[in-house]
């Protein structure tokens, strides 16, 4: 965290380098959290590539005294996110659980037996079909809590609301999660 | 305590992320596990909270810090020559492409090896043509077939001899023949056998009685003496 806030200093005195190093310490973190709230990887490639364009241009506003920077970030993320949602929402207003299958993922699993990988691939794709269809207040609140494995103030900086909101959110997330990945038939074993 | 499906409900989360006091927990376990509606509800919610823990990070895009980067500090100069070579280079770093790299190479030396196609000790850049290569696999999968089948049969005759040997040491007569040829017999002091010498005697005695026979009968003589002068010469 305090190489973060040194790194950024190094930014604001122009350093280049500063900021290259910024931009691979935090892309894959914002790339992950973009990719998982759309469920799309070019709209996730896009908005991580507008995150560090905002982040980049509104560095000198950071404070360190008012907390991390990586939290920061995430809450730049997060905003941004919610304004993608805002813009693309007639254009999802069409969209059905049945055709939001996503493609399933390669998950990099060393040692596993194909079918095994097999498996865990459709699991990893209905469960980010079922992540894109709840809203998304719950979305990003289950992705920090359970993706980001964020601390509930953490998430409450974050979302600026207070962590009983907070709470609320993550528990109506996960009950609504498990309640869209039963519809599509998925169980526990 | 009186616990209420509500309550188990609104505090799942306490109670996954393991926020709750002890007593509410005790009284959260013992509801769950009499509630016909909590315990499906709970099970669902800890494997949808699972399989979300367990969704994989994925790499970033190789472009996108390169998009950034141009975004935010303007196109970088264009590199050229050995900069650009390992600049080149440096796209192939990943670890998976590593991996699949250095695994063909490997599958690539054993056959290579195997099949003899290159001396180690003076190695020819023409040990490499696939003909060769082909050539030279050919030939050693018919040896070995050649050296498998030949060492099959080697096993085969021995087993075979030994079988054979087994057999002859089994029968009664080669048995016997096994006991001390100079234990002593009763009644004898000459060590001497007691079947052969008299049975040669007998064969002596008879062939001599015949040829007298044949010297007093002159008839026969001309005949008999023949068939006995053939008979001893034999």
């Amino acid at each position: 965290m305090e190489q973060d806030a040194q790194l950024v200093q190094q930014c604001l005195q122009g350093d280049g380098s500063a900021w290259e190093e910024l931009v691979r310490r935090h892309s894959r973190r914002i790339f992950n959290i973009c990719y998982r709230f759309t469920g799309n990887r070019t709209e996730a490639e896009d908005l991580s590539q507008d995150v560090f364009l905002r982040v980049y241009r509104t560095l000198g506003s950071y404070r360190s005294a008012h907390g991390g920077f990586a939290t920061w970030m995430t809450s730049v993320t997060r905003n941004l996110l919610i304004d993608h949602y805002r813009r693309t929402k007639r254009d999802r207003a069409t969209d059905s659980l049945d055709d939001a299958m996503p493609v399933v993922e390669n998950k990099e699993s060393v040692g596993r037996r194909p079918d095994e990988q097999a498996l865990l691939g459709e699991l990893s794709a209905q469960v980010q079909a079922a992540l894109t269809h709840l809203s998304p207040e719950l979305r990003e609140a289950v992705i920090l809590r359970d993706l980001q494995q964020l601390e509930y103030s953490e998430i409450q900086a974050v979302l600026a609301v207070p962590e009983g909101t907070v709470k609320s959110r993550i528990n109506r997330g996960r009950i609504e999660l498990a309640r869209i990945l039963q519809q599509m038939g998925v169980r526990p074993s | 305590m009186n616990w209420t499906c509500e309550q188990t409900e609104q505090l799942l989360t306490d109670y996954l992320d393991g926020l709750l006091p002890a007593d509410e927990q005790h009284a959260f376990n013992l509801h769950v596990n009499s509630c016909e509606r909590c315990t499906p509800l709970v099970s669902s919610v800890t494997h949808a909270m699972n399989s979300l823990r367990g969704l994989p990070e994925l790499e970033t895009p190789p472009r996108l810090v390169y998009h950034i980067l141009d975004a935010t500090l303007g196109p970088r100069e264009t590199v050229s020559g050995w900069a650009a070579f390992l600049s080149w280079l440096r796209g192939f770093a990943s670890p998976r492409f590593a991996y699949g790299a250095v695994s063909m190479a490997a599958t690539f030396l054993m056959v290579v090896t195997v099949s003899g196609s290159i001396n180690w000790k003076k190695p020819k850049l023409s040990d490499l043509a696939p003909s060769n290569i082909y050539r030279n696999t050919n030939r050693q999968v018919h040896l070995a077939y050649a050296r498998g089948t030949k060492y099959v049969s080697d096993l085969r005759v021995v087993y075979e001899i030994q079988s054979r040997l087994r057999q002859d040491n089994d029968l009664p007569a080669n048995r016997e023949n096994t006991t001390p040829e100079n234990k002593p017999t009763p009644g004898r002091t000459d060590g001497s056998g007691p079947a052969s010498p008299r049975q040669q005697n007998r064969a002596n005695d008879v062939s001599s009685q015949l040829q007298v026979l044949a010297e007093e009968v002159p008839l026969l003589s001309g005949k008999l003496s023949l068939v006995l002068l053939e008979g001893r010469t034999r």
